[in-house]
């Protein structure tokens, strides 16, 4: 059977692997910070042509920078973190 | 009528978390710093964390003593019960005697609390007045409310605003144990604003709202941010359940020849599994499983190497289970099930062979959830039944194979808040996926290039 590429409207809905409930795809679409979750293709590959479809509405840079930087787990971030924080202290203050 | 189920007196609570990095064969490599390339040290942390905490994060003595206020807090629902499970048993016509260990029973629903509790306590002490932290349905948001409220404590939690507006329930539940909850990006930090100022309709995100509570823990007075997962001191924590169990075991009679767990982050597996990987260290024969799922094979799969946790290569690299930075796990319906990366001190032990990882497929996991249900009634948080599933096979096994075994589980926490996961499952609309072989090798292969550290397997 042949997918749709067209996205599901925002009544289905699937289980989000970082929120941890349900959520539609409109959200994942543009969950980082405007560009799709770096795991879009992977949870909503068995749904319609996901790939295909991001394919068509980003470019590449935005492919490349949704794609090729997947989230980072919680532990990994927190010393980035610490520093980015330090920063915008040292910022708001200078 | 035979014993159902144990209930230990409050006098056998543990009075000690047990370490397990005092008695690893192989010890536990540090992380190194991403700028330095030296271990990560206190002062690295101490922005967020406390330093009793940042103290046992990298301690090495075998036991720790429970302070008396956690202690006296932890019997608000512990000792937990352990339960004999005769009408699985049954059902599934085993030889095997089934026991399980029963962390759903705390005010937040899971075994989150015995490290949160901890975690309040030492902040406490240190002059900490306010913790935030940040969640998505809130599990752990909500156990750290809890236990924030209990030491008359601040709490702050960032909730993404999906899941503020989507899952009412846990949000309340923060609320009525007083914790301030609200939806990222807020404009209460810098991170927030900015992304309010970009899009102002921003639905948020975990890692935004991860953000802002550091933020706000390293700019705040008296404040400190707060994580339920992964790093050693949580692991430490929840051995306050293996503890008891093996106390319950012996109340029982048996010891067991397997104990099972699900493996996210590795918290709730650990905290059932350490002390019997310490008696295995010492000679017992008992089998350790860690159960993960069939799509997202962190342990079962992955090298163990240095993997950065982002691609530009600037955050702490940790030895851990991986499948390289640029592996996005399929789908699978376990939200605590996700992380990237495997604790790293489970990271070791399966290396060194004390710990043998197993992946099941979701469909399986389900269907393992009901038969639990329809016969021992608790309906399972959808990553528990990753555990349950793997009970039932080795169950299974024990009646293929004619033999009494006596099988432990981490029951380690209910669904009650999680059906519609369930309802998904129950209306077909979940699938199965396995990773295939050329997905995993390209991940691999990513990796190759990066440093090693010595105890790397291919």
């Amino acid at each position: 059977m042949t997918q749709r590429i067209t996205p599901p409207e925002d009544n289905l809905k699937i289980r989000c692997r970082k929120l941890g409930h349900q959520i539609f795809f409109s959200y994942c679409r543009r969950e980082n910070r405007g560009l799709p979750c770096p795991k879009t293709i992977d949870c909503w590959h068995i749904h319609f042509q996901v790939q295909d479809y991001l394919e068509q509405e980003l470019t590449h840079e935005e492919w490349n920078q949704a794609f090729a930087a997947p989230a980072k787990p919680k532990v990994m971030t927190l010393l980035d973190l610490i520093e980015q924080a330090k920063a915008a202290k040292e910022e708001g203050s200078g | 009528m035979q014993v159902k189920k144990i209930f230990l007196p409050e006098s056998e609570l543990p009075r000690q978390w047990y370490n397990i990095a005092a008695d690893m064969p192989t010890p536990l490599e540090p992380p190194l710093h991403p700028g330095t390339g030296k271990p990560v040290g206190p002062d690295d942390l101490a922005p967020i964390f406390p330093m009793p905490l940042i103290e046992q994060e990298v301690s090495k003595q075998r036991f720790i003593d429970i302070p008396e206020p956690v202690l006296e807090k932890y019997l608000i629902w512990r000792p937990t019960p352990m339960y004999r499970a005769f009408n699985l048993e049954k059902h599934l016509g085993t030889p095997a005697k089934i026991y399980f260990k029963n962390e759903g029973v705390s005010p937040a629903g899971s075994h989150k609390p015995n490290t949160a509790l901890a975690q309040a306590y030492y902040n406490k002490i240190s002059g900490t007045k306010k913790i935030t932290t940040e969640t998505g349905a809130g599990q752990w948001g909500s156990a750290l409310a809890m236990c924030c409220c209990l030491f008359g404590l601040e709490c702050k939690v960032y909730m993404v605003k999906v899941s503020f507006q989507q899952k009412p329930y846990r949000r309340l539940m923060m609320e009525t144990w007083g914790a301030t909850c609200i939806a990222s990006p807020s404009t209460e930090t810098n991170a927030g604003r900015k992304i309010l100022e970009k899009n102002p309709d921003s639905p948020g995100s975990l890692g935004i709202a991860i953000s802002e509570a550091v933020e706000a823990a390293v700019l705040g007075k008296d404040t400190k941010y707060s994580l339920g997962s992964v790093l050693n001191h949580v692991l430490l924590h929840q051995t306050i359940v293996g503890q008891e169990a093996q106390k319950q075991m012996a109340l029982f009679g048996d010891y067991p020849d397997v104990v099972i767990g699900c493996a996210g982050g590795g918290s709730n597996f650990s905290g059932l599994a350490f002390p019997f990987i310490r008696d295995k260290i010492h000679g017992k024969k008992v089998e350790i499983l860690a159960v993960e799922p069939a799509s997202c094979p962190t342990m079962t799969r992955g090298p163990f190497a240095y993997d950065f946790g982002d691609t530009v290569q600037m955050t702490p690299l940790l030895p851990m289970h991986t499948l390289g930075h640029s592996f996005i796990p399929e789908p699978i319906h376990a939200g605590g099930l996700r992380y990237h990366g495997m604790a790293p001190l489970v990271s070791q032990l399966i290396l060194d062979k004390l710990i043998t990882p197993i992946a099941v497929p979701q469909l399986e996991t389900f269907e393992a959830g009901l038969t639990f249900a329809r016969t021992e009634g608790f309906i399972s948080a959808p990553e528990t039944n990753h555990a349950i599933a793997v009970l039932i096979r080795e169950a299974k096994k024990a009646k293929e194979e004619g033999k009494q075994k006596v099988i432990l589980l981490n029951w380690s926490g209910h669904g009650l808040v999680d059906m519609a996961a369930y309802e998904a499952y129950l209306t077909g609309r979940l699938k199965n996926y396995e990773l295939p072989q050329e997905e995993i090798d390209r991940a691999l292969a990513e990796i190759a290039p990066l440093p090693k550290p010595k105890q790397y397997r291919k």
